[in-house]
């Protein structure tokens, strides 16, 4: 053979393979995920696309940041009404739902023996259809029971549901609401929840309703709230327990558990109505002396006054109850006079809304979830289709009856309680990786938009249904014929609001018949246990999230629980400390004691639920959440908690607002030379009057700054990784401030002039920078930070995969025996510089830069920019006279600017 | 006995000391070595999973290994002291002690230095703390304490190590002569051609006086230095001016009481009382009772700085030294630094032996204490109450720094062998 025929031949053939493996083998991986590529994509640009997060029922807009066919970050949508461009803290942890190791990857069949085998989809539906065939044809009930759905889901559920005549079970949802609708049924025969348009209230009264917390949507509510929360607006709080909303507002009411109806019977009785009541209802209202107010409630005589003359001052009052308030012994009665008062006080049509309710029509109560689970007992049911079932375990008996039913299927994303003895497990796409709408509140619509391929051998629960049912169209082509008629928004923005229709509520006939058997108050017997719904998991819906464990709890500062926050007096009596065991009815928990927790209340999250046996309401089918006269005892055993906070008692130490000490300066003489900024100064401007605490900030940077979730062993160790975090302090018991604390970026910083070797150093933005590649890891940065807003890397830190590919490519992960902190989001000052001079100009706008901390900010407390040019926002806000800095008398020169109204 | 009869059994008997080893020896070899393996174990692995096996954490960035850092640099200071300061004032009784001492020292060091290395995050890198042309320019600040050390560290270990070399060479050269086999070829080569001439006594007297005269100052300036990588912080319960004097007297206090340590069991096994008399002991335990006087001094200086200031950082910080969770530890440092070697005003307890070696290890504990409480305590608690949390130290750390211990008596105990533990030349010059 000639060389060049050898060449020739060589050539083909090497072509050929070549051509051949690249069909299928490796594809995966080498071509991008992203569905479809928008029009001028470049490759390793960041694409934003919008998207609705489904981690809790509130469905805040999210934009999610797609890198290279993957998420790589989740904000919020500008264009969306709920949130407005911020997320919480669960919301930020949401893209590690879709990463995480354990979600099942593959429909699995449980064989008789109970060992789980995956099978293909085909067979998995192929067999829901013959045992649904055969349940029927034994005689038995197939039903589908599910959570709360809206939109175009809730729509598919009810035609699926008739199309194989499956019974749609009342939807399940630990916090339904059912007292509030119960009670709005029963006044104005409109069984839902209203909206509550807040931020048009002078004066506001919350009782039991954690708005900023966990109730209804509290994103929005922290963003409504939040530039009002200056200006000395009347929000009063009256609680039994502690929130972040308590802390918040503008006066916290420490109120009796169960006594909540003696307040607002006596507001009734007291504020004059706006709208006249009618003389039965009046005399149905239970006549509540000002005395009898202050003693059954204990909120002092002052106090109460206030709150009346604000309510009675005011030309649109608003009074919200729910939360704990209406989930005790006497919610019913708490709901139907906050219903009431709103009645009275003329917030209704105005500020509570029903026209553009919160969509919870198809949501059962408690009582519904029991009568089902009695049905299974009976053996009545036949194959039973589960999906998005959280908190059943807290529903008495349900785990066990599930069982019962003839066949079970779980659409589920991880074998949490409810699915775990399920006898065919259907894996659901998360949201990131399907298509669908939510509708949180008549008329705000939601796209959800895939924004890659699913990384799993999953399905939307949309193309479940439509496969069960024998459609052959895909869920995406049957969302697309509902969205015909959707303005060219929803394609844009992700976000359309459809016009509802106005309602006109009357007070219905029976209303004083409601009041009339409303009975008497029950007694609640100290000590009180309030079991409050969890920031960090909802429900205990996002208790998957490793980084929500992490990320501390923001009053007790306790990251991985169980636990039970005791009283500071409680604590003294019984000789506890932090750590120790308490026996509570079936549970043990051990102890942290929480400084502005009322005696006589102990406090758990929904979390630490399990063994303590809570029980439904019979009359609005809530969950009990305040179980009175508990007996506590203390075990004797120590357990490791992992708790963040030191210390709560910053007295006089130069950190909390309005502290003397700040003020003392010696003067200030230095070796060095002033460093010289030229175009910028970078720094931040926190406003304490509007932070809630909600540690969404610390969620985003976790996510922002590839930092890694080290775990409870090591923050028994004191070594979180935290970049930010929210440092609770408490005087006098008093409810908590918080404050956001990052590195300061110093201009006089003590860690640079320590470090042997440069790795830290003032740059001349006036950035504090760390070079990873050269730190030796003396630590003595870290020890010589007065902040302590360093952090070390102990180890080693892997994520298991599917979940090492969830990292930011701009953010450079860093090794073991490195220091690292807060950047200011370096990452994006420089593009945002990019970006300037693409477009001609030489200095970025104020505005442009945006932290990751401060972007997701509900309250928006967190203001990034140029100090140097005086017409920026933070320069305005650090020359407010509002301003102090963390250790001021040290003379570090922090960057970092508190506001407070507490600074003279 | 003739002078001549003298010197013959005065360099027998010293000599006899590097003879077969007994059985105690041995073993003492032995457990010293298993442990200096065990802390070289200790490291590895802790190079190999990261910083995290140790306790330490923030805000106590450093612990075990920063007060033994501290420790040995101490223990190294009477060396120095020993020879060199005593030789300028002619105080003859350091000739029983100065050899050992300055071994002491040389060792001292060595284990010292590797401490700094042991700490850091990444010590594979422990080079970039020096500052070498390289092609991308990167250099060290100099305005860190941590510089200061290297410099300050590597310094004395050079001239300690000069100093006691040089103070051998006439022993080097008795040793030739008495020694035959390989031992003669090493002391030959090692004694460089030292023929005891008037004209090399001469050059020997004048280099021996000028690095005694230069290494004086070292001892100030070393533990000085040392003490500024906490004084030049911001912390509380660091941050004090008193620290260089202190930490200098702390640090002749610690190797005082180490070379009483040694030499009681040296003298002991090596049998040498006829050279380390007990009125040499009392002259060192006499140092020991200066120094602790000094120290005490300090730890009351600090107490009243804190209290005069105002600054409610310090007092929060002392306060919580006295009684705070490491108060035990306090305590029993103030018991054996502050109050046990107040009974060396008694002389019968000065010249008792079996006394002066109990005390001296009460000395030891209570002086590598006194750097746990320093180095823990003041960073344990800060500004910032949320920062809060407390050490203690792990496995690793115990295990190195038992490693510690084991290299440093496993060197001494071969030093005892292999080298003329007295200064055999100048015992002579003494007695003639």
């Amino acid at each position: 053979m000639e060389r060049r025929d050898f060449l020739k031949v060589l050539g083909i053939a090497s072509g050929g393979v070549a051509a051949s493996w690249s069909s299928g083998f490796g594809q995966d991986k080498l071509v991008s995920r992203i569905l479809p590529p928008p029009e001028g994509h470049v490759p390793g640009e960041p694409v934003q696309v919008h998207s609705v997060c489904t981690e809790c029922p509130a469905t805040c807009g999210l934009t999610v940041t797609v890198r290279d066919g993957l998420p790589v970050k989740l904000e919020g949508n500008p264009h969306h009404a709920v949130g407005g461009g911020t997320l919480c803290v669960r919301g930020q942890a949401s893209l590690v739902r879709v990463y995480h190791p354990e979600r099942v990857r593959r429909p699995l069949y449980r064989e008789p023996g109970g060992e789980l085998k995956p099978i293909g989809w085909d067979e998995a539906l192929g067999r829901v259809r013959t045992e649904l065939a055969a349940a029927a044809g034994a005689g038995r009930t197939n039903a589908f029971w599910g959570g709360r759905s809206t939109a175009s889901l809730h729509r598919l559920i009810g035609e699926t549901c008739a199309a194989l005549g499956l019974e749609r079970l009342p939807e399940f949802e630990i916090y339904h609401y059912g007292a509030l609708r119960g009670a709005y049924g029963r006044l104005f025969g409109r069984r839902t929840v209203p909206a509550y348009h807040i931020d048009r209230a002078d004066a506001l009264l919350t009782v039991g309703a954690d708005i900023v917390d966990t109730f209804l949507s509290p994103v929005e509510f922290a963003r409504r709230v939040a530039p009002k929360l200056e200006t000395g607006w009347p929000w009063f709080h009256a609680e039994p327990a502690l929130s972040l909303t308590g802390a918040r507002a503008a006066r916290r009411l420490v109120i009796a558990a169960g006594s909540e109806r003696f307040l607002l019977a006596w507001l009734l009785r007291t504020v004059p109505a706006r709208q006249p009541l009618p003389a039965d209802v009046s005399a149905a209202i239970p006549n509540v002396t000002h005395e009898e107010a202050a003693s059954k409630t204990g909120v002092p005589i002052a106090d109460l006054d206030a709150l009346a003359r604000a309510l009675a001052a005011a030309r649109h009052p608003l009074v919200v109850a729910g939360g704990v308030s209406t989930a005790h012994a006497d919610g019913h009665a708490v709901a139907l006079l906050a219903g009431l008062l709103q009645w009275s006080l003329g917030a209704i049509p105005e500020l509570v809304d029903f026209s553009a309710d919160h969509t919870f029509d198809a949501v059962g109560t408690l009582a519904d979830a029991q009568k089902v689970v009695r049905r299974l007992k009976e053996r009545r049911v036949g194959v039973l289709i589960l999906s998005r079932l959280h908190g059943l375990e807290l529903l008495d008996g349900a785990l066990e009856a599930l069982p019962d039913a003839a066949f079970s299927v779980g659409i589920t994303d991880f074998l949490s309680p409810a699915f775990a003895g399920c006898r065919l497990i259907l894996p659901v796409s998360h949201a990131l990786e399907s298509w669908g709408d939510a509708e949180p509140r008549r008329g705000r619509l939601g796209q959800i938009r895939p924004v890659f391929r699913p990384l799993h051998g999953t399905r939307s629960e949309g193309d479940m249904l439509l496969g069960l049912a024998g459609t052959s169209i895909s869920y995406k082509d049957y969302l697309f014929k509902a969205w015909k008629p959707y303005p060219a928004a929803w394609w844009t923005q992700g976000y359309v609001e459809r016009p509802v229709r106005a309602e006109t509520i009357k007070l219905a006939d029976g209303a004083a018949a409601a009041l009339a058997a409303m009975g008497r108050a029950p007694e609640l017997a100290t000590p009180v246990l309030v079991v409050a719904p969890s920031l960090r998991t909802f429900d205990g819906r996002s208790r998957v999230i490793p980084l929500l464990h992490e990320i501390p709890d923001p009053l007790s500062t306790v990251t991985y629980g169980p636990w039970v926050n005791v009283p500071p007096g409680l604590a003294r009596s019984m000789g506890l400390a932090d750590g120790d065991e308490l026996r509570l009815g079936g549970a043990a928990l051990p102890v942290r004691v929480l400084p502005g927790l009322p005696d006589g209340v102990l406090l758990a999250a929904v979390d630490a639920a399990a063994g303590l046996g809570l029980k439904a309401d019979p009359a609005t089918g809530e969950l009990l959440v305040c179980q009175s006269g508990v007996a506590v005892t203390k075990t004797g055993h120590r357990v490791p908690l992992p708790f963040l906070s030191g210390g709560m008692d910053a007295t006089n130490r130069g950190i909390v607002p309005g502290d003397e000490v700040a003020h003392h300066h010696h003067e200030k003489h230095t070796l060095y030379e002033p460093h010289e900024h030229v175009d910028y100064r970078w720094a931040m401007a926190v406003d304490l009057d509007c932070c809630i605490g909600c540690s969404a900030c610390v969620a985003a940077c976790y996510m922002e700054n590839n930092i890694p979730v080290a775990g409870p062993d090591e923050h028994l160790r004191g070594r979180e990784m935290s970049w930010l975090r929210v440092q609770p302090y408490v005087r006098d018991g008093e409810a908590p401030v918080f404050i956001p604390v990052m590195c300061q970026h110093c201009d006089a910083a003590p860690c640079e002039t320590v470090c042997p070797v440069y790795a830290t150093y003032h740059n001349e933005e006036g950035l504090n920078v760390q070079v990873y590649n050269r730190c030796v890891g003396t630590r003595y940065c870290n020890n010589n930070c007065p902040y302590k807003a360093r952090r070390f890397n102990w180890f080693e830190y892997d994520a298991p995969a599917p979940l090492d590919r969830l990292k930011n490519p701009d953010v450079s992960v860093r090794p073991k025996g490195v220091m690292e902190k807060c950047t200011f989001c370096i990452q994006r000052i420089t593009r945002a510089k990019d970006k300037a001079k693409d477009d001609g100009r030489r200095k970025v706008r104020d505005g442009e830069i945006v932290p990751a901390c401060a972007q997701t900010c509900p309250a928006g407390a967190i203001t990034f920019g140029n100090i140097l040019d005086e017409t920026s926002r933070v320069y305005q806000l650090a020359h407010s006279g509002r301003a102090y800095r963390l250790l001021e008398m040290l003379g570090t020169e922090p960057a970092v600017y508190y506001l407070s109204k507490k600074v003279k | 006995m003739s002078l001549g009869t003298y010197f013959d059994q005065l360099e027998h008997d010293v000599l006899a000391a590097m003879r077969k080893p007994s059985k105690l020896y041995w073993t003492a070899l032995a457990v010293s070595a298993a442990a200096f393996a065990l802390g070289l174990g200790c490291w590895g692995w802790q190079i190999y999973e990261g910083l995290g096996v140790a306790g330490i954490r923030s805000p106590v960035g450093w612990g075990v290994y920063i007060t033994d850092f501290v420790f040995w640099v101490g223990i190294a200071h009477s060396g120095t002291l020993i020879s060199a300061v005593l030789f300028l004032f002619r105080a003859k009784f350091r000739c029983s002690f100065n050899r050992s001492a300055e071994a002491m020292t040389v060792i001292a060091v060595m284990t010292a230095g590797l401490f700094p290395l042991i700490h850091l995050g990444r010590c594979w890198f422990f080079y970039w703390l020096m500052p070498y042309p390289n092609q991308r320019h990167l250099w060290v600040n100099f305005r860190s304490p941590l510089i200061w050390d290297v410099f300050a560290v590597s310094t004395y270990f050079t001239i300690s190590a000069v100093f006691f070399f040089v103070g051998l060479i006439p022993d080097l050269a008795i040793a030739r002569r008495r020694f035959t086999g390989w031992r003669h070829w090493v002391f030959r080569i090692l004694s460089l051609g030292w023929q005891g001439t008037a004209e090399q006594w001469k050059h020997y007297a004048w280099l021996y006086m000028f690095l005694a005269a230069f290494a004086t100052p070292l001892v100030i300036s070393v533990h000085s230095v040392v003490s500024w990588d906490f004084a030049m912080s911001v912390i509380p319960g660091w941050h004090t001016t008193i620290f260089a004097p202190y930490f200098v007297a702390g640090a002749i206090f610690s190797g005082t009481a180490m070379v009483i340590t040694l030499v009681v069991p040296m003298r002991r096994i090596l049998g040498l009382d006829n050279y380390i008399t007990v009125d040499h002991f009392e002259a060192i335990a006499k140092i020991l009772l200066f120094t602790s006087l000094i120290v005490s001094y300090s730890y009351i200086v600090e107490f009243v700085l804190a209290w005069y200031s105002g600054n409610p950082f310090e007092i929060a910080h002392f306060s919580f030294r006295a009684v705070g969770d490491y108060k035990y530890l306090y305590w029993l440092m103030l018991f054996c630094n502050g109050l046990l070697p107040l009974t060396l005003f008694v002389k019968r307890l000065r010249r008792n032996l079996k006394y002066l070696f109990v005390l001296s290890l009460f000395v030891n504990v209570g002086m590598w204490l006194e750097r746990f409480v320093i180095i823990v305590t003041s960073l344990a608690r800060d500004f910032d109450p949320y920062n809060w949390g407390n050490y203690a130290p792990r496995f690793v750390e115990i295990g190195v720094t038992i490693g510690s211990f084991g290299m440093f008596f496993m060197l001494f105990l071969i030093f005892t062998k292999m080298l003329p533990v007295l200064a055999i030349a100048e015992v002579k010059e003494h007695a003639s």
